[in-house]
């Protein structure tokens, strides 16, 4: 008897042991992350917990602040020193593609069998064409970009509805709109500065410019900082020196001028939300999960903020250019000298682009953020009833919806993190005339021209800002002035690096 | 090892000068080899930390490669070289660089030599300790820890200067930090703040050893106070203040760079981009980096510097007869 | 001390000026840090209707609380710890033992190295190479990339080659002739003279480590991050401290944040620094004499 309990047990034990020894040891792989300071980044998201649980693997992330994760990446690719498994939120435009075309980073279309989530997400999504853009001179990829199936309208310009109703003002369409908006705000409130920026002039830039019918500046357009593209000829002109900017900068110069603009652009987000709160400001470039927040601060009663379809102004109504394509998964080569290195891809793949996983980056772990009503997703009563809105309070709480992290986005189930405002605005913005334009594929260089193609863009860039600073602060005169940046600009180069970009687009 | 000298030709064996150098030479060795056994370990530290770099520096002509190590890949002559000659933000930066630090040793060399002089005057000897104690200070301080302290009391919105300003003349706040007309009078500032009491030390020992009978003619020939300072304290520190001088030029280019880049930022950068932050932004800092260019300016303005601090001694020996090196 | 003889003149306008110049003085260096605590004090209402300038309002410990409730700036004050502590030790035996042979100037090959010592204060490999360097040694992202490379300071090893020279030889000869070998005679008799010394050159040394904040930026990785490139981090706004992270009331006191992790970065400086102000004056002088 006694015996027979102990074979029993021997084998109840063997076989409750079983799935334990068939269980591999989870696959560890680094990975560099960009964080994010308004988002610090957390290893115990619910998100990632579930992850590295679900699919036995132990991510190792390096959260790196965002000023400084081109540095440290770059620094890692030249050298081949101190590389992760992978790092993500990179694309090999501009300099990358020269670390690539070194043999600095995996040709991951050559493992395209390894990688069969992202190929059936890319091919589910139909961006075969705007994935191909991405391949370098050699015709290879170098780099698992992110998915976008629709480009969203989640950023523009964002103002006080109440204001707005309380004079009767009409929902503004143009720019001239807008600066008889924010005029009469100025005289309602003349210590005011109607039209404040989150984190710097940069992004009123980016997404207002593309009505003037250019795009020039810091992280703008092209990538090219001084140059923009012809969507009509399709090819790339002198965007800093052209007649539109020039027109663009006329409007930024009166509004700086008369009062309209804040003159301290590069700022913290608390000092955005403290200058909408005290109604210094009434106006603000900037995303639309931030309106709950900066509501909530507010100490002026009855303050409601929303977001308007992009202004028409001399060059149409557009919003910044977007890809369908952005920053993804990038392999430093030192990662193919893993005897696993197979494994590792193939799980990078099923974390970030298998269709489970996507829905987890997107909507959290299922029965603890949400749960399904039919097909329908419903969020927990604390998010729901979060002040900082769904979409905010879930990425603080479950790290969803995380640029860099979530490689997947359908703006069908991103609709679902916002409210039904969010939704009609975008619907609006889907049926205006191309409001949002496409980005220019970064043209594939070889080695020697890309070198002197960075070294003209970083010039050019840097003398622009100047140039663009002293013309809208009035430091400057754009009338008598204009010449002068025109021939600096040529000086330093730019009709030479137009010609570069030019021989070597891909449209 | 080869502690007994040289020879020239072929020595012959038995010859008995060469026998004696040899046991010469055994008896040094014996007696000090531990002394160098001592030295390998710092020495061959020494050698790669401080010799592999300035080796290094042949990077300037030949060009990089990703993943090839520190030395590059191909000689490409003087072409770096002639790309940063070319270009207008080297010498943009080359420009600021030297107006800032003719600047700051214009302001900030004369004021601790005052300072010494006025400390001394001072009677009370505990009041002049807690002053010496006190204006060390600063010196200890990280530039990280007085660039954010700056920021802090420059703030335009919450800072402490702004308000005080708004409150006598009603003027909107300035943004000091990043204008670049206040860039050089911060710099300037900040660093008298940080070193104007430690770089005074060395006037104050030069003003303590010397003779008190010098002083006491003064006082039977009646000068005041003043005219001693005048005729007796500043003439007899005059070495001490030109070698310091010298010294001071022999290190021109130098300047803090970490305060700088602390500093920099796009709208000031017209003044504050200087040699050191362009090298850092062409380079470590950009995501195009530019390793063999960057090297290229970082050896021209090393060279440059190294042509200041030897001209320099050969001054101070020339005219104080006291070279520093 | 001062030689002078006292003056009786009675200067009085000279002495009230010097005497104004130098409470000048006292308050410019002192006024940056009351600031900085009566705002790291003070309760985030106080500082958002500007009511705080060099007295701490409505008494508040809630930046502190913040700061302390952060992980990662107890790691970021561990990593500096370890880096003075460790970093010091490695530099302070480094340069002893160059130090004590390079002070005999009878030692072969003495003046060689000296030479390449001196040298190499006036010219080197630039930021790239060094960092070319670095990196080819597999030394980034490791806590080696700060503990090795700035071990041997010339300015330090000078001070205290100065040092050893001045100790008597006599004290060295008797050891000899008792048989002491000389890494004996380092360690029985150098070392204990030396203390004053190793103690200018430690803090000097121990003050480089505490303040670094660049070379971890390029070398470390982020959680190797020292308490000032979190300091950096947190001012220049890559970083965010506490429920600074937040919108809303709570952001605020970023302010308030900033200034407790200013003072409490720089406290163990502020507090330890009256008691060793000798060494470091002492240093500076030795030094000086030959740069």
């Amino acid at each position: 008897m006694k015996k027979l309990v102990s074979l029993l047990l021997a084998i109840l034990m063997v076989l409750g042991l079983a799935p334990l020894a068939l269980m591999e040891e989870p696959i560890a792989i680094s990975l560099y992350y960009s964080d994010n300071a308004t988002l610090p980044f957390r290893q115990d998201w619910p998100v990632i917990q579930q992850l590295e649980k679900q699919y036995n693997v132990k991510l190792n992330f390096e959260p790196i602040p965002m000023a400084d994760y081109g540095t440290k990446a770059g620094l890692a690719l030249s050298t081949g020193e101190n590389t992760p498994d992978v790092m993500l939120y990179l694309s090999t435009g501009g300099a990358y593609a020269s670390y690539a075309l070194n043999g600095a980073i995996v040709p991951i279309s050559d493992y395209a069998e390894w990688t069969p989530h992202f190929n059936a997400r890319v091919e589910e999504m139909g961006l075969q064409q705007d994935v191909d853009l991405n391949r370098l001179s050699d015709g290879k990829l170098y780099f698992l970009p992110s998915l976008y199936d629709l480009p969203f309208y989640d950023g523009g310009l964002i103002m006080r509805e109440d204001y707005l109703k309380a004079k009767g003002f009409e929902p503004p369409k143009t720019f001239d709109d807008f600066y008889n908006i924010m005029k009469a705000y100025k005289e309602d409130f003349p210590d005011s500065y109607p039209l404040t920026s989150i984190v710097g002039l940069r992004v009123v830039q980016r997404m207002t410019m593309p009505s003037f019918g250019v795009s020039v500046g810091r992280n703008t357009g092209t990538g090219t900082g001084t140059l923009s593209w012809n969507y009509d000829t399709n090819e790339y002109f002198a965007g800093a020196i052209s007649d539109e900017y020039k027109a663009y900068i006329t409007f930024m110069a009166k509004l700086h001028a008369e009062g309209l603009l804040d003159p301290e652009l590069e700022q913290d987000n608390a000092s955005t939300a403290k200058k909408l709160a005290t109604g210094a400001a009434m106006a603000v470039y900037g995303y639309y999960d931030q309106i709950g927040g900066w509501e909530q601060a507010s100490e002026i009663e009855g303050l409601k903020l929303n977001m308007y379809p992009p202004l028409e102004g001399p060059g149409g109504a557009h919003h910044q250019p977007k890809s369908k394509t952005g920053g993804g998964l990038l392999f430093p080569i030192g990662v193919s000298k893993r005897a696993d290195f197979e494994q590792v891809v193939r799980k990078l793949d099923e974390v970030f682009y298998s269709e489970e996983a996507a829905k987890l980056w997107c909507f959290g772990v299922e029965g603890d953020s949400y749960t399904m009503d039919g097909d329908k997703v419903v969020y927990n009563d604390t998010i729901l009833g979060s002040a900082d809105g769904i979409y905010k309070y879930m990425q603080n709480a479950y790290g969803t919806g995380c640029a860099g992290l979530q490689n997947v986005w359908y703006l069908e189930n991103e609709l679902t993190k916002y409210d039904e405002n969010y939704a009609r605005i975008n619907a609006d913005v889907a049926a205006m005339d191309n409001a949002i334009q496409y980005t220019v594929p970064v043209p594939s260089f070889d080695d020697i021209t890309a070198e002197d193609a960075s070294l003209l863009q970083t010039t050019l860039l840097d003398a622009f800002n100047v140039w663009d600073d002293e013309f809208r602060t009035g430091k400057k005169s754009i009338e008598t002035d204009w010449d002068a940046f025109v021939q600096d600009m040529k000086d330093k180069g730019i009709e030479k690096f137009l010609e570069l970009y030019n021989a070597h687009k891909k449209l | 090892m080869d502690a007994g000298g040289t020879q020239k030709g072929a020595p012959m064996k038995n010859d008995p000068l060469i026998h004696r150098r040899r046991l010469k030479a055994g008896r040094y060795f014996a007696n000090n080899w531990q002394l160098y056994v001592m030295m390998l370990v710092p020495l061959v530290y020494f050698l790669l930390f401080k010799y592999v770099p300035m080796f290094g520096n042949i990077l300037a002509f030949r060009r990089f490669r990703p993943l090839t190590g520190p030395f590059g890949v191909r000689w490409e002559g003087l072409r770096y070289f002639n790309q940063f000659l070319s270009q207008p933000d080297f010498w943009r930066a080359f420009r600021n660089t030297l107006t800032l630090a003719a600047m700051n040793l214009v302001i900030n060399f004369p004021i601790p030599i005052m300072f010494a002089i006025l400390l001394n005057e001072l009677r009370s000897l505990k009041f002049k300790k807690l002053v010496q104690t006190v204006s060390y200070m600063p010196r200890f301080v990280s530039t990280v820890v007085v660039i954010s302290i700056l920021t802090e009391m420059l703030s335009p919105s919450s800072g402490m200067l702004n308000r005080l300003i708004q409150q006598l003349t009603g003027q909107p706040g300035v943004f000091y930090m990043n204008e670049a007309a206040y860039f050089r009078p911060l710099y300037i500032l900040t660093d008298m703040w940080q070193y104007t009491g430690w770089s005074a030390i060395i006037y104050l020992a030069a003003i303590t050893g010397i003779n008190g009978d010098l002083f006491e003619a003064g006082r039977i020939d009646g000068a005041s106070r003043v005219q001693l300072i005048w005729y007796v304290t500043l003439p007899t520190i005059l070495p001490t203040i030109m070698v310091m001088f010298i010294l001071r030029v022999g290190h021109l280019l130098s300047l803090g760079f970490e305060k700088v880049l602390l500093m920099y930022t796009p709208s000031n950068s017209v003044v504050s981009d200087i040699i050191d932050t362009y090298v850092y932004r062409m380079s470590i800092a950009a995501t195009a980096p530019q390793y063999s260019y960057a090297t290229a300016i970082g050896l021209f303005s090393g060279v440059i510097g190294l042509i200041l601090v030897s001209s320099s001694n050969l001054l101070s020996r020339k005219l104080t007869g006291e070279s520093i090196y | 001390m001062n030689k002078k003889p006292r003056i009786k003149d009675n200067n009085l306008l000279l002495d009230a000026l010097i005497w104004v110049i130098m409470i000048f003085v006292l308050v410019a260096c002192v006024v940056p840090f009351l600031y900085i605590i009566a705002m790291s004090f003070s309760s985030s209402r106080a500082i958002l209707n500007n009511r705080v300038s060099l007295w701490p309002v409505e008494f508040s410990t809630e930046a502190y609380r913040q700061v302390f409730a952060y992980p990662n700036f107890f790691n970021a004050y561990g990593n500096t710890l370890f880096y003075t502590f460790f970093g010091t030790l490695i530099a302070l035996c480094m340069m002893l033992v160059f130090a004590y042979p390079l002070s005999k100037t009878r030692l072969k090959g003495q003046g060689i190295v000296m030479k390449l010592v001196v040298f190499s204060m006036f010219f080197g490999g630039g930021l790239v190479p060094n960092y070319l360097l670095i990196s080819s040694l597999r030394m980034t992202g490791t806590v080696f990339a700060i503990l090795l490379p700035f071990a041997i300071n010339q300015f330090n090893l000078i001070i205290l080659i100065n040092f050893i020279r001045s100790i008597p030889e006599e004290l060295e000869e008797a050891a000899r002739i008792d048989g002491m070998n000389y890494f004996g005679i380092l360690v029985r008799i150098i070392v204990p003279l030396s203390t004053a010394a190793l103690a200018t050159v430690g803090l000097y040394t121990a003050v480089f480590f505490w303040n670094d904040w660049f070379y971890s930026l390029i070398y470390l990785r982020s959680t190797q991050y020292p308490v000032m490139l979190l300091l950096r981090n947190i001012v220049n706004g890559t970083t965010m401290v506490g429920e600074a992270g937040g919108v809303g009331e709570k952001a605020f006191i970023a302010i308030a944040i900033k200034s407790a992790v200013i003072i409490t970065s720089t406290l163990p400086i502020i507090l330890l620094y009256p008691f060793l102000q000798k060494y470091f004056v002492k240093g500076m002088l030795i030094g000086a004499v030959k740069g």
